[in-house]
């Protein structure tokens, strides 16, 4: 458009306005964006404009075979990958009545905390980002790399992994790979108390943090939150031990929670998780060992597999929250309707459109960084 | 079949460098030190456009540490020189993506980071995104890779920094030769009252980069679905030439 043809357009005086907020800009996560209604700095309304980075995954799904959506699947949620994966696969070994070996549920623990672990670092060093200190960005994203480290050589990927599969695991780990874990682990333990001086119990963070994008228990359950948002609540609901799946009956960890609702505490919360992720890990690395046979039970040809006709909901338990996948067969080799439950689609469009209100300009980045929403997952 | 199926998308055309003479003999060697700044400074704009941003941050942190190249996250493409791409666009990201493009001064270069920007990618079927970037946008360096990995990005960084100081890297005047054949391919997806608030016929003019590539059939849709109708960069021109004489 040529510059003449701008036209102002006339409006009362007023102190409101609007803005766009995002989706080229630093306070986002990923490629999101808002329309936010102000007067002054305190947002009136919040509007979400998803749609960035829509996919149409459930579509693409159907179109491809059951095996080639695997490598589908980690592409939804980026930084958490491994989730995707466990939870499309616990649906067709349910629809085939496959029964996975041991050495493999342990295996898929593994890996799902070790992805826990990386996206909670990372999501803590993008809150850090928001209020101003890059510090503990960078000490997130570098001691993350080194679980990648763990990742690729696990499955010779470092973000998309693709080692699980329907009936198990692609194969055994490589040698010596468990004293590498607990090496790894035991540099992670000895890092959470410099995180907590230089992040956790700063000064900085926690007044900022405080009281902001606060939500009670009844609210919170009426908007479908889950995970750490909603243990940050008080309510100790956890998939991992309230609807046990692989081998987590068999382990010993806490459900932590926190009273406050806010963006405060759902960041003590994920850092209360880094510790249980660690602490499953090591029971891992011990039980592991004696856990002995095949990583994956037989599958039929897998370029000619046609499950059985039924439907089912299995879900899992990711960083984000309550990862739950709807799954429809007609007895074909493809899908007939895979439906994503994604917990950042509950976080990022209608919680974070009901925080927003009432807070400071500011403070929406915080907000959304504090929830954890995941951009890809909502618009898939 | 609607109007705009009827006109063709002119092919694009790679111009020769017109090489300007210069009389003082200093001047190469000065453009030179110019480039090599040029190159060494660099700041990236921040837009995470798909899910080979993930690397980005291990690159850009202490690890890979993109900083010692002297590249740098800028928030305002106003101050960017390189638009990254990382991964599928959406059709919906693709128009900010060209009107983050448009607002960035040149010289700038754009670099497409995963498969996705090659050639659809994973999504080859997806009916949501454009599958081939440099239909849209000239693009300097593709990066491949599901996803590629930081010391990828770095090498593809390092090619980059290489072509400017050799001044090959000169991709973006192709958006202002051949404007024609971007739009027509942007027309095609977005409909044909596609407009931006940058005025790249004026721009091109300003960088002395018309040719007979740069107007076509699909500027004039342009200038046809702006209010006023009227020959637009014509009376820009007159204006500017009346300026000129009143300030004589
Ligand atoms: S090439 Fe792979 S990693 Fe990159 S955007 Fe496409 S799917 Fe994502």
């Amino acid at each position: 458009m040529r510059p003449e043809n701008y036209e102002a357009i006339k409006q009362p005086p007023s102190n409101e306005f609007e803005l766009n907020f995002g989706p080229n800009h630093p306070g986002i996560e990923g490629n999101y964006a808002f329309r936010v209604k102000l007067n002054g700095d305190e947002v009136l309304s919040a509007r979400a404009d998803a749609g960035y980075l829509h996919r149409g995954f459930e579509k693409l799904m159907e179109g491809r075979l059951w095996i080639q959506n695997i490598a589908l699947v980690p592409r939804i949620c980026v930084p958490d990958p491994v989730p995707m994966e466990v939870c499309y696969s616990l649906a067709i070994e349910e629809l085939c009545g496959l029964e996975i070996p041991e050495r493999a549920q342990w295996l898929r623990v593994m890996q799902l905390e070790m992805s826990r672990l990386a996206a909670h670092l990372f999501a803590f060093g993008g809150h850090a980002a928001t209020t101003g200190m890059y510090t503990p960005m960078f000490w997130g994203v570098a001691d993350r790399d080194l679980i990648l480290d763990r990742f690729e050589e696990l499955t010779g990927g470092r973000v998309y992994s693709i080692y699980n599969i329907p009936g198990g695991v692609r194969r055994d780990m490589p040698d010596g790979f468990l004293d590498r874990l607990g090496a790894l682990l035991d540099y992670l333990d000895s890092r959470l108390p410099d995180y907590d001086s230089l992040f956790f119990r700063n000064q900085v963070f926690i007044r900022r943090a405080r009281d902001v994008g606060a939500m009670t228990q009844e609210q919170a359950l009426k908007w479908g939150v889950t995970g750490p948002n909603l243990r940050a609540t008080g309510l100790a609901f956890d998939v991992r031990r309230d609807d046990p799946y692989l081998a987590y009956e068999k382990i010993d960890f806490d459900v932590v929670t926190q009273p406050g609702g806010d963006a405060l505490s759902r960041n003590l919360v994920r850092r209360a998780e880094l510790k249980q992720s660690i602490r499953i890990l090591r029971q891992v690395i011990k039980h592991l060992p004696s856990v002995k046979g095949a990583v994956r039970c037989p599958i039929p040809n897998p370029l000619a597999w046609n499950v059985p006709a039924g439907e089912t909901y299995t879900r899992v338990e990711s960083s984000k929250g309550e990862l739950a996948y709807y799954v429809v067969s007609n007895g074909g080799d493809k899908p007939y309707r895979v439906h994503v439950r994604g917990p950042s689609s509950m976080h990022a469009v209608q919680v974070l459109e009901k925080l927003a209100v009432g807070s400071r300009l500011e403070d929406i980045a915080q907000i959304m960084f504090s929830l954890d929403a995941c951009p890809p997952e909502v618009d898939r | 079949m609607n109007e705009l199926d009827k006109i063709p998308v002119r092919q694009e055309i790679s111009v020769a460098q017109g090489s300007v003479k210069r009389s003082n003999p200093l001047a190469n060697v000065f453009d030179e030190l110019v480039r090599f700044c040029q190159s060494r400074s660099m700041f990236m704009l921040h837009y995470c456009t798909g899910c080979g941003a993930i690397e980005l941050p291990p690159a850009m942190t202490s690890r890979f540490d993109m900083e010692r190249l002297g590249i740098q996250p800028m928030v305002t493409p106003r101050q960017a020189d390189i638009l990254l791409i990382t991964g599928y666009v959406s059709v919906k990201t693709l128009k900010r993506i060209i009107l983050t493009y448009e607002q960035m001064p040149a010289p700038k270069y754009v670099i497409g980071i995963c498969s996705c920007t090659v050639n659809g990618g994973m999504y080859w079927q997806s009916y949501a995104t454009a599958k081939v970037l440099k239909e849209y946008l000239p693009v300097d360096i593709y990066i491949a890779g599901c996803m590629p990995r930081p010391e990828a990005v770095i090498s593809g960084l390092r090619d980059l920094m290489g072509d400017i100081k050799s001044g090959s890297a000169s991709n973006w005047k192709r958006y202002f030769q051949n404007y024609d054949h971007y739009l027509g391919n942007q027309q095609k997806l977005f409909d044909e009252d596609w407009q931006t608030p940058t005025d790249i016929i004026a721009e091109a003019e300003h960088y002395g980069l018309i040719t007979d590539q740069t107007l076509g059939e699909h500027t004039a849709l342009l200038q046809k679905h702006q209010q006023p109708l009227e020959a637009l960069e014509f009376s820009l021109g007159e204006k500017r030439e009346k300026i000129r004489g009143e300030n004589q």
